[in-house]
């Protein structure tokens, strides 16, 4: 007798297709109406997609930019002039949070119960607060609250003053300091904060990263003699890497992301140029594309660059 | 061998060696020297005004007095809830757990939130109406949780199975209680702020976020490639961009994307942009959840004769979602302190109200008091999250406990 | 044996992995009822494949499958309703780890049989007395050994009254000392009568309990026979040669 036929429908190999059929379609008739509905707005409004306004002059100035900038530029120059203010918080950034983190990360495995405590104490304080909330503690009430002249902080090489922080040789002259390297208020704010936050993750990610180094290695390290400091060098970081790289990336992505809060310090960074762009020309979807084009390929490339770490870390482990 | 004295176990850890010594004492000196400025400070030279003559304001943001009553009631309910789900959680241990019915966590807890209740209102020095408020509720949630502690055994099996079922319902009827409709006058969103406005936005995308994050992880993971791009497509570009230029872009172009430019809310945009943000990063953990499953379940499942969405729904979720919760309440964590960004884009939740406060001329300069209150305020929050989420943990930890 | 008693008929089935290896060529196989047939053979040789196929675990590209008369086809209804009938008890037991044993027992019972809990429970309580585990009813899989959890899984599989039940090397993840009471478990199933397809490499338990011995090797049957011909007087030469292996 022959087996009976299977229902179309209940058949397990065409089911796969039908689902897949079924849901493209309810995915291509859901963008088409929004695309439609976009083109339809946006050609009412006289804003259809173009790139022609990216030459037009700014009219707005950026403070604090590293390339010299003024309201006749266009937009695209002001727009790149963000990029690098971007580019420059996020690369300092980093460096200083994986400074920070691993110190604190490393501290949590010190012999001494205070330094520990302290390690564990600092973490969870500065996780459970929100970021935008520590940005604007250290902007508004730490560093705007600086005092200026005369009278602002000095350390040998480092002034912090009201009107900005001073590197090198700063002096005071006729009441205003000058020195060779002068970072605002707005991004020394914003990176004090930035590496504060992401310092305290990196060290849970480092401290995740050495507490996955068996112990038999710490103790083999000590019975050939190691000091605890060469040991963490030489014997467990390097076998920590590997299981700390991939969260180490997605932490730099995190403070990628996260210097766009930098509007909230008056620092212009790409977002904040960006956001002013958009108010003044209406260019909505396009401000969008390049906003987030930038970002993706910010993260494109520190993935690039963490996973060729990695690749080269694990060739090395071989 | 006789075990240390406290003086020697105090030297072993503070100052095993001279290193460490003279660690010890610079940090000791730094830390007196912090917290003896900082007591200074809170004592003589901070001013709690700015917090108590707003604090209508930081509460529930411009909502109209004569309406307030509502959402007293609505606490109440909550605190009522949360009570009884306390009680019971204690009251009903598992099968194979002989429990304590208020063990010394337990108790320590509610030592803490004692102190919390009557000091809270004292601190802010709000007035005595709502501070006799502030202590009935706390009251409620230690009696409720007594209660339910008390005779949550004997409540019939229907009742306790079901009773999960009381947070949608208290969800919806909030809703209801918060912004009007059924009888009850209308609320505009333009009105609502403060705390208020940071955990509605807070809830709706929590509770949302959830069901959407395990669907795009289930794609993600499914065998048809149609749905698993779809799937990486979503979560990728989510993950690639900073959260507010997704508000920034819900903000802009949602109203260009729907029919005659009609506009939702901006208070409903946002919270379905931090819906789809979160759904991501939720999609994230459970999908680490998924992957930690030995494959064998799927299969012991479906050869018992289960159907894919039973074998789904009673194997491999449950296991899954166990080890997927750290991960997804640190989401919903980074949830609430996301809200502060709604400040940005002209949405007067805490973070928004605080800096419309500090504008007024009378408030200048405040900063520090304000924004210290808001960090404790969210410190509060996102620890008690973290808690639950480590009692949760245990109590879902179905691996054998070492003797 | 009438063909009522044929419970699984397997026809020239043809199995080739996506990447072109071909795992099962054309093999044939009768089981009665009643009947406990052991399979063994070296690894990769197919077995545990093969019987897979009879749960539709393993798809197959040629030949046929019956059970029990339901022909396996590509019906999601059918398949579902052959495994309801089929038991199979896995390598590694895959016990639910977020159930308590006696739920893991009435799981399937109740949400595919659609029985009523307490009957089950009742069932499935006798079910664990019968494997000796009974008291252990209430705890997580994750606290029990080895043994025991492979009897939780045996008894799993009968709580939905299989007509046919598979074992898939049940014994291999076991530390030596368990292996026993797991074997004594099956050999008791045996006697009242369960039909068997076991996959294993205990020839104590093949000598005592099998009515048929199969050897496979390289994705085919190279023998079929009793157990004291199988194991005293083999026809083929790779069944020798197996035999001498595993001596």
């Amino acid at each position: 007798m022959a087996p009976p036929v299977t229902p179309w429908w209940r058949n397990r190999r065409l089911i796969p297709w039908l689902v897949q059929a079924a849901v493209g379609l309810l995915v291509l008739v859901l963008v088409a109406f929004l695309v439609g509905n976009l083109v339809r707005n946006l050609a009412a409004a006289g804003l259809l997609l173009t790139w022609r306004w990216i030459g037009n002059p700014a009219g707005f100035d950026i403070a604090g930019s590293w390339l010299p900038f003024s309201a006749e530029q266009p937009y695209w120059w002001a727009l790149l002039a963000g990029l690098v203010n971007t580019l420059r918080v996020v690369v300092i950034g980093l460096i200083g949070a994986s400074i920070v983190g691993t110190a604190v990360g490393v501290a949590s495995f010190s012999g001494n119960a205070l330094l520990r405590g302290l390690a564990r104490v600092y973490v969870e304080l500065i996780r459970n607060i929100p970021l935008l909330l520590q940005l604007v503690f250290w902007y508004f009430v730490v560093f705007l609250a600086l005092p200026g002249g005369a009278n602002a902080i000095q350390w040998p090489g480092l002034v912090l003053a009201q009107s900005g922080l001073y590197l090198g040789m700063p002096e005071l002259v006729n009441g205003v300091w000058q020195a060779p390297i002068r970072l605002s208020v707005e991004f020394a704010a914003l990176l004090t904060g930035l590496i504060v936050y992401i310092s305290a993750f990196i060290s849970e990610v480092v401290r995740g990263g050495i507490a996955s180094v068996p112990k038999g290695q710490w103790e083999a390290a000590r019975s050939l003699g190691f000091t605890p400091l060469q040991t963490l060098r030489r014997v467990v970081l390097p076998q920590a890497l590997p299981v700390i790289v991939p969260g180490l990336n997605n932490q730099y992505i995190s403070l990628a992301k996260s210097s766009s809060l930098a509007i909230a310090c008056g620092y212009a960074d790409l977002y904040s140029v960006a956001e002013t762009t958009l108010n003044q020309t209406g260019r909505a979807v396009e401000v969008m594309v390049i906003l987030l084009g930038a970002y993706l390929a910010i993260d494109l490339v520190i993935s690039a660059l963490m996973n060729g770490r990695n690749l080269a870390v694990q060739l090395r482990s071989r | 061998m006789e075990r240390p004295s406290a003086l020697q176990r105090l030297r072993a850890a503070l100052f095993a060696s001279p290193l460490d010594g003279l660690i010890t004492v610079v940090l000791l000196a730094a830390l007196l020297a912090g917290g003896q400025a900082l007591l200074h400070w809170l004592v003589f030279k901070a001013q709690w005004a700015v917090i108590q003559v707003n604090s209508t304001l930081f509460a529930v943001g411009r909502y109209p007095l004569d309406q307030q009553w509502r959402l007293w009631l609505l606490t109440t309910l909550l605190a009522g809830a949360t009570g009884l789900s306390w009680g019971l959680l204690r009251a009903l241990p598992r099968p194979d757990r002989r429990a304590v019915l208020w063990p010394t966590n337990d108790r320590l807890a509610v030592a803490l939130l004692s102190g919390l209740g009557v000091l809270v209102p004292l601190v802010l020095q709000l007035s005595a109406a709502i501070a006799l408020r502030w202590w009935l509720i706390t009251a409620l949630v230690l009696a409720c949780r007594w209660l339910a502690g008390r005779w949550g055994a004997a409540l019939p099996a229907i009742a306790r199975r079901g009773w999960p079922l009381i947070w949608p319902l208290l969800y919806l009827l909030g809703m209801t209680l918060i912004a009007g409709g059924f009888g009850v006058p209308a609320v505009s969103p333009y009105r609502w702020g403060g705390l208020l406005l940071t955990l509605i936005e807070a809830c709706f995308a929590i509770l949302l976020c959830f069901p959407l994050g395990v669907l795009l992880a289930l794609g993600r993971r499914s065998s048809l490639p149609l749905l698993r791009w779809l799937s990486v497509l979503y979560i990728e570009f989510i993950r690639g961009a900073p959260l507010i230029t997704l508000l920034f872009l819900g903000q802009n172009i949602l109203g260009l994307l729907l029919p005659g430019g009609f506009t939702p809310d901006r208070v409903w945009r946002a919270a379905w942009v931090l819906t789809f943000f979160a759904a991501a990063y939720v999609a994230e953990a459970v999908r680490s959840g998924l992957v930690a499953l030995p494959p064998g379940q799927m299969e012991a499942a479906r050869a018992l004769g289960l159907p894919v969405y039973q074998a789904m729904l009673k194997v491999v979720l449950p296991q899954a979602l166990r080890v997927a919760l750290p991960a997804m309440v640190g989401q919903f964590i980074n949830l609430l302190q996301d809200t502060t960004l709604l400040s940005l884009i002209g949405l007067f939740e805490l973070l928004g109200t605080a800096r419309a406060v500090m504008a007024n001329p009378a408030f200048i300069g405040k900063d520090a008091e304000v924004y210290l209150v808001l960090a404790v305020l969210f410190w509060c929050c996102c620890a008690a999250l973290g808690l639950g989420s480590r009692a949760l943990e245990t109590r879902l930890n179905t691996n054998p406990q070492p003797a | 044996m009438t063909d009522r008693d044929l419970m699984i008929e397997a026809r020239g089935v043809e199995k080739w992995y996506p990447n072109g290896y071909h795992a099962l060529r054309g093999v044939d196989l009768n089981v009665y009822r009643g009947e406990v047939v052991v399979i063994m053979g070296p690894s990769g040789s197919g077995k545990s494949t093969f019987i897979r196929t009879f749960n539709a675990l393993e798809d197959f590209q040629g030949g046929e499958i019956v059970v029990d008369g339901m022909a396996l086809s590509d019906d999601v209804r059918n398949i579902d309703a052959i495994r309801r009938e089929v038991g199979m008890v896995f390598q590694q037991f895959n016990l639910f780890p977020h159930l308590t044993v006696l739920e893991n027992l009435c799981l399937a019972p109740v949400l595919v049989r659609k029985r009523e809990k307490a009957e089950v429970e009742r069932e499935a309580l006798e079910l664990l007395e019968r494997v000796n585990i009974r008291e252990q009813a209430h705890k997580y899989p994750g606290q029990l050994s080895g043994g025991q959890q492979q009897r939780v899984a045996i008894a799993r599989s009968l709580c939905m009254e299989p007509r046919v039940m598979l074992f898939d090397e049940p014994t291999s993840a076991l530390d030596p000392e368990m292996v026993q009471e797991v074997l004594e478990v099956m050999q008791e199933l045996a006697r009242e009568g369960m039909t068997m397809v076991v996959v294993t490499h205990e020839v104590r338990f093949a000598r005592q309990v099998a009515s048929r011995v199969v050897l496979m090797a390289e994705g085919e049957v190279v023998e079929i026979a009793p157990p004291e011909q199988f194991f005293s007087a083999p026809q083929h030469e790779r069944t020798k040669q197996f035999l001498s292996q595993i001596a």
